[in-house]
């Protein structure tokens, strides 16, 4: 799990890897490799050893699904007393593929769990207030009303990190979106937004971070999931419109890595940050990404207009259809973060631990690929 | 030609352009140049030199500025006024870029000669911006005109700090300037490349040091300036705003929607593209003049920000103009049309950002298209052109393809 610790000496350069990532890098030529601006990632090295040194007791609201799995193991081996609060409905604990059972013993012994549903805002206020905790990372929350009762509670709270999403964006013409930009109060997040105001608007110290699309193993949401089902069965890749659309997806450990530097950083106090991968992509070429990382040909893609179809409630492609991607740069020059996994090196790192080894959260289903591709629903 | 230089930040001369750590990591890097060019050393030999390599004090001082603030970054003190001669192209989008860089650099204290490409008397020079090469004499800086291959004779024998060629698309045109410089003394030469020679790829944006398309003109114009030269930074645009552009990039939105005629537009209309305000490739430029250690052996995509999709664009100068807008788009193979007549940008996402600038000289973009296209629209009437009789000749054939009418 030497992958987890935070990477801050890898100075990998984005636009380089072991994989050929870049597809078409033969026939070209690479000129200069101006890697120079990989030094900014040595920057705030003194705000992040006061952290590390100092060992916090902290509560993660979550933490047994995604980003808190690889979350709180790197809390763990940095030393802080980690506690995380869920209903019990999911084990507490798994082991990761890939992950020895030495460590897994080690890390179960040390992980705390506080039983409770945070809806029921009593509860959390007496429970937290009991334990007084130092830190909160907030990773499952919608609604400002979920996080007042937590600040209530803890009055003395050092920091409060929020999982945001960049879904609170309004769609722009003019990208990508920096931390600065409009944001839809409107939008399908604007819980997000009204616990982003919420912090702000309390006397606390908030950090709130933005993914993109999240990816990687254990992902719930089916984002490489979707794709590798698709490739693995042999199928083509039915993509909206013109497969142009832009995005951009953002491995989980990198975040994890990402809620890691902003504990006890200053120059995170009360800052919003996008986090994702340090490029970005097309819906054409995530489709053939994924075919590599998983060692399948290329795939044929078919590009259909939706608007020629009726889906019923089911969705025919797991990403928004439009331009979506955000600036990563601020937490480049702020805290020194860069991405350690390129698209391609993601996507394997993703497949050969979860999607290759057989496991996958949700069953294959062809039934709008089959819409589309015009073949009458066979049924198993 | 010799072999081509991996220049890395500390590696920016041309004998140790060779040298490159982290070979380990890239050995896609190595590949791609056997595959391309008729190298002199094999892979094996550049790995050769791969071992201890001792920075020179220069390089050592922009490793050592990590360790200190974005501000530190910064070595060169902007008190050292320079010498510049720029040499630029008599038309076509990259001309506006000397105009803006020479009156920037003559507000700073810098001084200033700018050599224009062929004839003082020619019918180019009655066009923007050299209509109003006025501006740069009364700001003190010289305007002279020639021919780039005689630059010592042109500019009368004088010397200069710095060389900007904001000319030469390929190395028989600009490696007379070079070759002149370095024989001159020229501490710091600057080249306008493009953008355009990165190679397509379905991962934007283009970043420094990614692949290029190996036929490209200017790339050789590149490698050679990366060997023979000290002090070297090379610049790769994309489109640009501001007045005095010589070639029509809003302009052509703004004649349409003025007009109430459909803006035709090729593809689905979400290819990106980047529109970039000619001041801040000027401030980048000036930046890297400024600061040419930290800048050295490096190059900077010279464009704005953000990117911008073709409908975006046109739904901003519809805005600038206080009007609607309506887009039609069409597949060009299918109508047979040349989509680079029909249409000023490229129909596939052209989209390069620019980090290298903003990580190394803490560079800051200040193209903000909403606003600049107020003023662009501003000026487009105040000349009259909202005005001017135009001819639509290539869009009436796309329109009728598409059985569009053309008036609202």
């Amino acid at each position: 799990m030497a992958r987890l610790v935070a990477v801050q000496q890898q100075n990998r350069p984005a636009s380089f890897s072991a994989l050929p990532s870049s597809f078409s890098d033969f026939n070209g030529t690479r000129l200069h490799t101006s890697i120079q601006y990989k030094r900014k990632v040595y920057q705030p090295k003194g705000a992040l050893h006061v952290s590390a040194s100092s060992s916090k007791k902290i509560l993660i609201m979550g933490g047994t699904r995604f980003i808190g799995v690889f979350l709180s193991r790197l809390l763990v081996k940095e030393g802080h007393q980690v506690t995380l609060f869920t209903r019990g409905k999911a084990p507490i604990t798994q082991q990761l593929p890939g992950e020895s059972d030495q460590d897994y013993a080690d890390f179960s012994s040390k992980i705390q769990h506080l039983k409770g549903d945070r809806k029921d805002f009593d509860f959390v206020k007496t429970s937290l207030a009991a334990e007084g905790f130092e830190i909160v990372y907030d990773i499952n929350g919608r609604e400002a009303g979920e996080v007042a009762p937590i600040l209530d509670a803890l009055p003395n709270l050092e920091q409060f990190i929020y999982c945001s999403s960049a879904g609170v964006y309004l769609k722009s013409d003019y990208l990508p979106h920096f931390e600065t930009d409009a944001v839809d109060p409107k939008s399908r997040h604007k819980g997000k937004l009204e616990t982003e105001s919420l912090l702000q608007s309390r006397d606390v110290n908030w950090t709130s971070i933005r993914p993109v699309y999240i990816y990687g193993p254990l992902n719930y949401n089916p984002v490489e999931e979707w794709f590798f089902h698709r490739l693995k069965a042999g199928r083509p890749i039915p993509i909206p419109n013109s497969g142009l659309q832009i995005t951009q997806l953002g491995h989980v450990k990198d975040l994890a890595t990402a809620f890691i530097r902003v504990l006890g950083n200053e120059k995170a106090s009360k800052q919003v940050f996008n986090i994702s991968g340090d490029k970005y992509v097309t819906f054409d070429g995530l489709a053939k990404a994924c075919a590599k990382a998983g060692g399948f040909p290329e795939p044929e893609i078919i590009h259909y207009n939706p608007k020629e179809f009726d889906f019923g409630k089911k969705k025919a492609f797991p990403f928004r259809d439009q331009h979506f991607f955000a600036s990563v740069e601020k937490a480049k020059s702020l805290l020194g973060l860069t991405p350690e996994f390129s698209l391609v090196e993601g996507l394997t790192d993703s497949y050969n631990l979860d999607f290759g080894r057989g496991t996958f959260r949700k069953e294959a289903d062809f039934e709008t690929d089959d819409i589309i591709l015009g073949k009458s629903l066979v049924t198993a | 030609m010799a072999a081509l230089p991996l220049a890395r930040s500390f590696a920016s001369s041309s004998s140790s352009s060779l040298l490159f750590s982290n070979l380990a990591s890239s050995p896609s890097t190595s590949l791609s140049f056997l595959a391309t060019s008729s190298l002199s050393l094999s892979a094996s030999t550049n790995y050769s030199y791969a071992s201890p390599l001792l920075p020179s004090p220069r390089r050592v001082s922009s490793l050592c500025s990590t360790s200190s603030s974005s501000s530190g970054r910064l070595v060169v003190s902007a008190a050292e006024k320079k010498k510049v001669l720029i040499v630029n192209t008599n038309s076509g989008g990259h001309a506006i870029i000397g105009f803006y860089f020479a009156k920037e650099l003559l507000s700073k204290g810098h001084s200033v000669t700018i050599l224009t490409v062929g004839d003082e008397a020619s019918d180019k020079m009655k066009k923007p911006p050299f209509s109003r090469f006025s501006e740069i004499v009364s700001a003190g800086g010289k305007t002279v005109w020639g021919d780039p291959a005689e630059v010592a004779k042109v500019v009368g024998g004088e010397s200069f700090d710095v060389v900007l060629d904001n000319n030469g698309k390929d190395l028989d045109t600009v490696r007379p300037v070079i070759d002149w410089a370095k024989s001159s003394g020229v501490k710091q030469f600057l080249f306008i490349s493009s953008a355009g020679i990165y190679k397509p790829t379905e991962e934007p944006p283009h970043l420094e040091g990614e692949v290029v398309k190996a036929s490209a003109g200017h790339v050789g114009v590149e490698q050679y300036l990366a060997e023979v030269y000290e002090s070297w930074a090379v610049f790769r645009p994309q489109y640009m705003i501001g007045s005095g552009n010589n070639k029509d990039c809003e302009e052509w939105f703004f004649d349409r929607i003025v007009r109430d005629r459909p803006v035709p537009i090729p593809g689905s209309g979400m290819q990106l593209t980047n529109i970039a305000h000619a001041r801040d490739l000027s401030s980048m430029l000036t930046l890297v003049v400024e600061n040419s250690s930290a800048a050295s052996g490096n190059i900077f995509n010279c464009v704005s920000d953000r990117a911008v999709t073709l409908d975006g664009m046109a739904r901003l100068c519809a805005q600038a103009a206080g009007k609607s807008v309506n887009i039609v788009h069409y597949d060009p193979e299918s109508i047979g049309i040349d989509s680079k007549k029909a249409f000023p940008f490229r129909n596939m996402h052209f989209y390069a950002e620019p980090r290298a600038a903003k990580d190394i000289l803490g560079w800051k973009g200040t193209t903000n298209l909403p606003e600049d296209l107020k003023e662009r629209y501003e000026e487009y009437v105040k000349i009259g052109r909202d005005k001017k009789p135009m001819e639509f000749a290539l869009d009436d054939k796309i329109l009728e393809s598409l059985k569009v009418p053309v008036a609202a």
